[in-house]
């Protein structure tokens, strides 16, 4: 690596260097309570997955570069050089972390792994050596903000394709539009995941409950933050906030995608609109009683994967429940106890990086498979399309024989009209 | 048949939920030579909004796309 780059590198370092993050690089003690935390290590005991040991090749370049230990006497600093070898290991810490923040539950000094990890993927992204497929797919999010008009008819034709499968959902008064797009003044923005699976039955709860809502031209999902790009993340955000802004919407509601609704909660502070997840939505409407739900649909036990960004990361834990005691009798809460779930091992961008990822997301996740195992039940229910994926590959895998479902979906299945 | 464009490979991606048709899309392109045109199946509505997108930010043409049936056929020239 030449001075130039590790220079660049070394100002991408810097400006990631606030009041929260030298805290993190140096308060760990090494106590060790973080070991058993994580699920990869949990699954595979290898020391390397850690998590101090995730933010000691961060912390040991913070020590070299930004320290004065570090830099007069590195060997006593334990200080680390920024060369290509360091990258290789940032790229395999990061890449094998899914920030579901499990280990800083844990952690007494409340050290935020995925927040030191960003620097790692900063780095990558500086250094031209992050997974290219994810920032292919920011780009294109990017681009669609900038060329609504490229595609909005064309979008607005598929989307009116779907609306004979919400109806058959919920049935509707001719005349009606059962998926709203462009609506200005309408009270909710959803923005789904762009897939019929993630429209058809949200569309349908939300016309029973006669909401003034419409649909979103963009995808939720954030695929500048899997990357870990400050920027990106921005500008991909950015496009729903001007959307929700023009139709002058007092809601954004987010989908079954847990980095979606953890970026748009955590990074558009003060709008002129609240933002929720759609299960906060939905248990909104059950008290209310604006939906009723016919608990006689579902048959057999079940429990609820949290998705780390919706619940440890975002705070909604009381609502998918709220929602599945109007669903089920026969409800089995996994253990240990939600706040400490095990992380599906999918998130992080790994389960966008599809196959490429499979046998490392198999084997790091044997923890969250013995955790569904063991609740005895025939139906898994989660809130995040990530989680769904990865958990439908765990079914696979290590032949769980449940039926993973999304919680939407079985709202919209139980309607009744 | 497509009598307009002529097709150098298919990618049937019916059934793929978003983003699969892009990174499968973005992978197959590669298999065809420079100038060539590769014809994509999706019946993700979402693809609607990511092709145009993803051609332009990546480089490539959208030649046409054919919204007719229940499955969207995009062609896309690869030009990078």
């Amino acid at each position: 690596m030449d001075q130039n780059t590790r220079n660049d590198l070394l100002q991408l370092f810097r400006e990631k260097l606030n009041s929260a993050m030298t805290y993190y690089l140096e308060t760990c003690t090494r106590c060790g309570i973080c070991t058993e935390a994580c699920h990869v290590y949990a699954s595979m005991g290898q020391v390397k997955h850690i998590s101090a040991y995730r933010h000691e090749i961060v912390r040991r370049i913070y020590k070299k570069y930004f320290k004065a230990r570090g830099k007069v006497w590195p060997s006593v600093g334990e200080a680390k050089e920024l060369n290509e070898t360091a990258l290789e290991e940032l790229y395999e810490s990061a890449y094998s972390c899914t920030g579901c923040r499990r280990c800083m539950v844990y952690c007494p000094f409340g050290i935020d792994t995925q927040m030191i990890m960003s620097i790692a993927k900063l780095l990558l992204i500086g250094a031209h050596s992050e997974p290219e497929i994810l920032t292919l797919l920011a780009d294109t999010s990017i681009e669609k903000g900038k060329s609504l008009d490229l595609f909005k008819e064309s979008f607005m034709e598929g989307v009116k394709k779907l609306e004979k499968d919400v109806v058959k959902k919920w049935k509707m008064e001719a005349g009606e539009t059962a998926i709203p797009m462009d609506v200005v003044g309408a009270d909710l923005l959803f923005v789904a995941l762009a897939g019929a699976h993630s429209i058809i039955p949200t569309a349908a709860v939300f016309n029973a409950a006669g909401e003034h809502w419409t649909l979103s031209f963009f995808e939720a999902v954030n695929f500048g933050a899997f990357v870990g790009d400050p920027t990106r993340t921005q500008l991909i955000l950015d496009r729903i906030l001007n959307e929700a802004k023009r139709l002058k919407v007092k809601e954004v509601c987010i989908c079954e995608c847990g980095t979606a609704f953890r970026v748009m909660k955590q990074l558009a502070a003060d709008q002129p609109f609240k933002v929720s997840s759609i299960t906060e939505v939905h248990a909104r409407y059950i008290k209310s009683g604006r939906i009723k739900l016919d608990p006689s649909k579902l048959n057999g036990p079940v429990t609820y994967h949290d998705p780390c960004q919706i619940a440890r990361n975002g705070g909604v834990f009381d609502e998918p429940r709220y929602i599945l005691k109007h669903l089920t009798n026969d409800f089995r809460e996994m253990s240990p106890e939600p706040k400490y779930n095990w992380c599906c091992g999918g998130g992080g961008g790994l389960v966008a990086l599809g196959e490429d990822t499979l046998d490392f997301r198999m084997k790091s996740a044997r923890v969250k498979a013995d955790q569904i195992k063991t609740t005895g039940v025939t139906t898994l229910v989660t809130a995040c399309e990530n989680c769904h994926t990865q958990l439908n590959n765990l079914n696979d895998h290590y032949q769980l024989g449940v039926n993973v479902k999304f919680l939407t979906s079985m709202v919209a299945d139980a309607l009744m009209q | 048949m497509n009598e307009e464009i002529k097709v150098d490979k298919t990618l049937d991606l019916k059934g793929l939920p978003c983003p699969m048709p892009i990174l499968k899309t973005s992978r197959g392109i590669k298999e065809v030579e420079i100038g060539q045109v590769i014809e994509v199946l999706s019946t993700d509505p979402g693809s609607l909004a990511d092709f145009p997108s993803w051609t332009r930010s990546s480089g490539n043409e959208l030649l046409k796309t054919d919204q007719s049936g229940e499955v969207t056929k995009f062609y896309i020239k690869r030009l990078v």
